[in-house]
């Protein structure tokens, strides 16, 4: 065998058992999960401290986060993405504020979850809430939603805004008109697979949006995620059969967004 | 009336700390087409995009000197330059349509300057893609998408969405560089027909469609203006020596 085969061999043989323990970690959870799963689980709400009942309230509540979460951070990135992007003048500051923004992006979820119980759920007294968990996870994704709504910025053509310029548009008329319609399915994207990070975060969220198994009815209450009510059923020992359904649907929506991501993606790819 | 639309006096243009344009003079003839020839580099865009300040564009430019354009000096610090733009046209190497419909492309212009009117806006597309001999082809399919067209049809697209804003003139940087020699020879027919009524000037490395097109040739060397003269002049009788070099193809 030459060495060409045997980097090929040894790639191919990597690959494989990287396909295999993700195949291996989904399969078990929903083989563990799947057969607890029924409309009752979805549509009724926890009781017993999650012990019978379904997630109705988890699952609204982790709507209800994650919503308002995206609902705060991306237009602050969209509005960020352009000014760097379009109007910034290129240089060290431009640098600088750009690789800033990479190390963000880059911080552990847990730093962003004790930053807002220090200031939203304790300096503020907003308690473990939905403006406490909102704000924080809006945070924590803004570095990357900027980044990639800045690349998404980046990759339409110079041409299309020479064409406007040169048609006697501004440059905010040419932004609004050309550029963000032509980056429109990038940003979509984006903020879909930000979506994603958003819904499986737990540590941040445990800290900030707390853990009781409320119905929300406003932006000052606290409620559970679907994370967190897994990471809780777990590790108090209160119901792994519900902890492993909860996470299977949880599995179940997060591999949805990243294919519609995809998905998305591709359609547009072809409309051109 | 002044037959000179276009003024140009000891024109200077920088990139940076790099000179691209050195002390041009020229007078542009109002509707009448102008050629621009020279070798790669040598300045023929850059000159061309000073014009419409589309040179603003870029970061870290200067130019000095006086660009007059009909008698207005367009860099002077008051000059609006989305007017400017509106009043000269540009069409690029590339056949650059918007993503989006056919008609969209051509009422994009109308409607930044503020058209709302449904019928008005109608009306200026049909007769700018009319002006682009393009009409009969497109007018059953004006709301597919622009990125369909062959390239031959880009390229009369963009040139009928900078009619569409009613232009005085028209800028041309090597509209047929990307095209095949039918769809060329369209476009040259069509440049000779907008002449009637538009000042165009071209850019364009092919010394033939120069001698088809145009009435004045200037022939541009590294970042210089070394002749302007009527076509048939530079063409037979080029008073410069690397005039005649360039066009009898000794270099470049
Ligand atoms: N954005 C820019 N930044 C720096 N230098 C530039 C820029 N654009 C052009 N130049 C330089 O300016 C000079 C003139 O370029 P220009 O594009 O005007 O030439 P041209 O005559 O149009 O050439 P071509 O026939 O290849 O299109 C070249 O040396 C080029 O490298
Ligand atoms: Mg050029």
């Amino acid at each position: 065998m030459n060495k060409l085969k045997i980097w090929d061999f040894i790639t191919w043989v990597c690959i494989g058992l990287v396909l295999a323990v993700l195949l291996l970690v989904i399969g078990h959870v929903v083989v563990s999960g799947i057969r607890f799963i029924n409309l009752k689980f979805i549509v009724e709400t926890t009781s017993n401290a999650g012990r019978s009942g379904g997630i109705r309230n988890v699952i609204s509540a982790t709507i209800y986060l994650t919503l308002s979460a995206l609902l705060l951070a991306v237009p602050v990135s969209i509005a960020a993405a352009i000014y760097l992007q379009e109007y910034a003048r290129k240089g060290r500051l431009l640098n600088i504020l750009v690789s800033g923004i990479e190390t963000l992006a880059g911080v552990p979820s847990i730093v962003f979850g004790l930053f807002g119980f220090n200031i939203f759920v304790t300096l503020l007294g907003w308690s473990w809430s939905l403006v406490s968990g909102a704000i924080t996870l809006a945070l924590m994704g803004l570095p990357i939603l900027t980044r990639t709504i800045m690349e998404a910025i980046r990759a339409v053509p110079r041409s299309y805004r020479d064409a406007s310029l040169a048609l006697g548009a501004g440059q905010w008329t040419t932004i609004v008109r050309v550029v963000l319609p032509a980056a429109f399915s990038g940003i979509i994207t984006g903020i879909i697979l930000s979506m994603g990070r958003i819904i499986g975060e737990t540590a941040a969220v445990f800290l900030t949006f707390g853990s009781t198994l409320n119905s929300i009815s406003s932006i000052f209450d606290s409620g559970r995620t679907m994370p967190v009510h897994v990471y809780i059923l777990s590790s108090e020992s209160v119901s792994i059969d519900n902890a492993y359904a909860t996470a299977t649907i949880l599995l179940v929506v997060i591999i949805a967004l990243n294919g519609l991501a995809y998905l998305y993606q591709g359609i547009t790819k072809k409309r051109g | 009336m002044n037959d000179i639309q276009i003024r140009i006096r000891d024109l200077n243009f920088y990139y940076g700390e790099f000179q691209a344009l050195y002390g041009i003079n020229a007078d542009i003839e109002r509707k009448a087409v102008t050629a621009l020839i020279g070798p790669s580099g040598c300045g023929k865009s850059t000159f061309l995009r000073c014009i419409n300040r589309m040179n603003d564009t870029i970061d870290n430019t200067l130019v000095e000197g006086l660009l007059e354009v009909n008698d207005e000096n367009i860099y002077s610090a008051g000059l609006d330059v989305t007017e400017l733009r509106k009043k000269i046209g540009m069409v690029f190497q590339r056949p650059n349509p918007f993503p989006m419909s056919i008609y969209d492309n051509v009422a994009y212009g109308p409607r930044v300057h503020g058209i709302k009117n449904k019928a008005k806006l109608d009306e200026l597309v049909q007769k700018s893609l009319e002006q682009a001999h393009l009409w009969v082809e497109v007018k059953d399919r004006l709301y597919k998408n622009a990125l369909g067209l062959s390239g031959g049809q880009q390229q009369r697209l963009v040139i009928a969405r900078s009619l569409a804003v009613e232009p005085e003139i028209l800028l041309m940087d090597e509209p047929t560089s990307a095209l095949d020699p039918i769809a060329t020879a369209k476009l040259e027919d069509l440049v000779q027909k907008l002449a009637k009524e538009y000042t165009v000037i071209i850019v364009t490395h092919n010394m033939q469609q120069a001698a088809r097109v145009s009435t004045k040739t200037a022939f541009f060397l590294n970042g210089y203006l070394i002749e302007m003269d009527e076509t048939s002049k530079i063409f037979t009788a080029p008073k410069d020596q690397r005039t005649e070099d360039y066009i009898t193809g000794r270099f470049g």
